[in-house]
């Protein structure tokens, strides 16, 4: 195997030669800033690329590239005068991406136009990708402001966890939406510390008239739970039919036999796990895990008193 | 590196100007940086190089050399290999490379490289505190768009049982992504992260999309409105997850006041898997009023095993 840095050294020196190559004239500025180039970089590439060319390889089978007086000049390079095709990868991610954003309203007019021509020669038809997020709750637009200008938002929150509702003031980072749900992260002055939480469980949502610095640099958005110290774990069992969950959540696999697994959940809240148990029913089975099997104990024992 | 970048760009002038398929032999014989020792060598060099060149996305082709069909040789068709220009401004490719800035697939945050092949932009702070991860596995994810966008047969496993579909589109929804086609001669959706050992037929334009198909097309607004089922419901929702409840809703429910807070909504449910894992949310604060035996499987289901 080639290494990716290979590839994407590649990619871009394929696709540098040919905007070149339609724009003469370029300059060495334009060329780093529309690639992410360095300089020197950038000179390295072209040095390479002169070295090339046709069988023979002599002066008149090489082809032409080097930089005069800051201008970027590729000469003899005809057969690299268009970029290669996108991989089915490259133009699924375009795609997505482009329709992902225009769904969230968050979209300049321009992506409109340019996933329209991008799926002119992408896709066959219109329509056969088609891509919306989770419905935007009627708060998220308050929490993108709120983290745009720096303004403290008192929210109230019922926890997924434990059900028990708080009310917090939080700085607002951003927002993001993953498995069909929305989420404001930011740091939580109740809490002190940074957290996560879903958007349609915050049932009321004001400024409160203050503002923040954000963080110069806020950390990059962790969209994935991820285990903390204080976690509980619990080994599961899942039968071939609730196999799912293993990629569905984000879970460690530690046996795998015939279509079954074995995983460990950990959660913040037991009564997360417990709930993941009581729906998947008789098709998950919980191997370890005190305090989960409790929970999952109470919470079965307190629907089912319901339904008396 | 810099032999691996020379070498391949080399063998790519050569394939992309010589006009007729081409033997390794001659490639090894004519394009500069082929001069391996050995045979041995000289094969896994070539082998790397081509693997390299089909990342890029390179349209390698095997065709044979003669009319006699003796020999076989390699071809790029300088049509093939060219990306077609979407004629994209400017302003369209920074829009579309903030795009990919703000949005993940499966937690994996996309290269550069498309944004190049397509001119590339200059590259912007992204100027919206907004992300969003499309789940599942790009990987996955990409078989399934080539098998949509050219039209192949698709062969995978669902809930352990061998199917073959023609499928027609993809669509992301709820967090979820779906294909949509038809198996069994019927229009049916399947849950990607729930579909496995895919394999994408061979044969490309294996079968005609129906006219003006759009994936959102029929498509349900929650996840109980997927399936087969036709039961109409009723639940009540206590006063402190009434307003949760509203919102997930979609406009088929019927919703009267339960007093003190408390609502009564009735509406259609098609997948009463989906509804009872969805009631399961709620916990002890709502409760399956009708119909008696989908109240009685909830039960049964919640009791589960000891």
């Amino acid at each position: 195997m080639s290494s990716p840095r290979t590839a994407d050294r590649l990619t871009r020196i394929l696709s540098m030669l040919p905007w070149v190559i339609a724009n003469p004239g370029t300059t060495v500025d334009e060329v780093c800033e529309r690639f992410g180039y360095q300089r020197a970089d950038l000179l390295k590439d072209l040095n390479l690329v002169f070295v090339c060319g046709l069988p023979g390889y002599g002066p008149g089978d090489l082809m032409d590239a080097s930089v005069d007086d800051d201008e970027v000049v590729v000469d003899m390079a005809d057969y690299f005068a268009r970029p290669v095709r996108l991989t089915a990868a490259e133009a699924l991610m375009l795609l997505a991406a482009g329709l992902a954003v225009m769904s969230s309203g968050a979209a300049p007019p321009a992506l409109a136009s340019a996933v329209a021509k991008l799926q002119a020669v992408v896709v066959p038809d219109e329509g056969t990708v088609e891509v919306d997020l989770a419905a935007e709750p009627e708060a998220l637009d308050v929490f993108r402001a709120a983290a745009r200008e720096g303004r403290v938002i008192a929210i109230t929150y019922t926890a997924i966890g434990s059900g028990s509702t708080t009310e917090r003031e939080i700085e607002p980072w951003g927002v993001f939406a993953t498995l069909g749900n929305w989420y404001v992260r930011g740091y939580c002055r109740l809490a002190q510390a940074e957290r996560v939480f879903r958007i349609d469980r915050i049932r009321t949502a004001e400024p409160t008239g203050a503002g923040f610095s954000p963080p110069d640099e806020p950390p990059s958005p962790v969209v994935r739970y991820t285990p903390g110290v204080d976690d509980v774990t619990a080994r599961i069992r899942l039968s071939p039919h609730s196999a799912w969950v293993a990629d569905y959540y984000p879970v460690s696999v530690v046996d795998e036999t015939d279509g079954s697994k074995t995983i460990d959940f950990s959660a913040g809240d037991p009564a997360v796990a417990a709930r993941l148990l009581v729906r998947l029913g008789s098709t998950a089975s919980l191997e370890s895990g005190d305090e989960v099997a409790e929970a999952t104990r109470e919470l079965r024992g307190r629907i089912l008193r319901r339904y008396g | 590196m810099h032999r691996v970048i020379e070498r391949i760009l080399n063998l790519l002038a050569f394939l992309l100007t010589v006009g007729r398929p081409v033997t390794a032999e001659e490639i090894r014989n004519t394009v500069n940086g082929y001069r391996q020792p050995s045979d041995e060598a000289f094969r896994r060099t070539f082998e790397r190089d081509k693997d390299l060149l089909r990342q890029l996305g390179v349209p390698l082709r095997l065709e044979h050399t003669d009319a006699w069909e003796v020999e076989q040789g390699y071809v790029v068709s300088p049509d093939q290999y060219a990306l077609p220009d979407p004629g994209l401004t400017d302003e369209e490719r920074a829009a579309l490379w903030l795009a990919t800035r703000m949005v993940r697939l499966g937690g994996q945050a996309p290269g550069p490289g498309a944004i190049f092949k397509l001119g590339g932009a200059p590259i912007a702070a992204t100027g919206d505190p907004l992300t969003a991860d499309l789940g599942a596995e790009a990987e996955t994810l990409a078989e399934l768009f080539r098998a949509v966008t050219d039209r192949r047969t698709l062969r995978f496993e669902y809930h352990d049982e061998p199917r073959t579909m023609r499928p027609w589109g993809l669509i992301h929804r709820m967090g979820h992504w779906y294909v949509v086609g038809e198996a069994a001669k019927e229009k049916r959706t399947f849950r990607v992260d729930r579909m496995s050992a895919i394999a994408v037929g061979t044969k490309g334009s294996a079968f005609e999309r129906p006219k003006g198909f759009r994936a959102s097309d029929g498509f349900p607004d929650a996840p109980w409105e997927a399936g087969e089922a036709d039961v109409e419901v009723t639940v009540r929702f206590d006063a402190e997850v009434a307003w949760w409840a509203r919102r997930q809703l979609s406009s088929a429910a019927r919703v009267v006041d339960g007093g003190g807070g408390a609502i009564e909504a009735t509406f259609p449910v098609a997948s009463p898997d989906a509804f009872i894992g969805w009631m399961i949310g709620f916990e002890d604060s709502a409760e399956i009023i009708a119909p008696k035996d989908l109240r009685r499987r909830f039960v049964a289901h919640v009791g589960g095993p000891a």
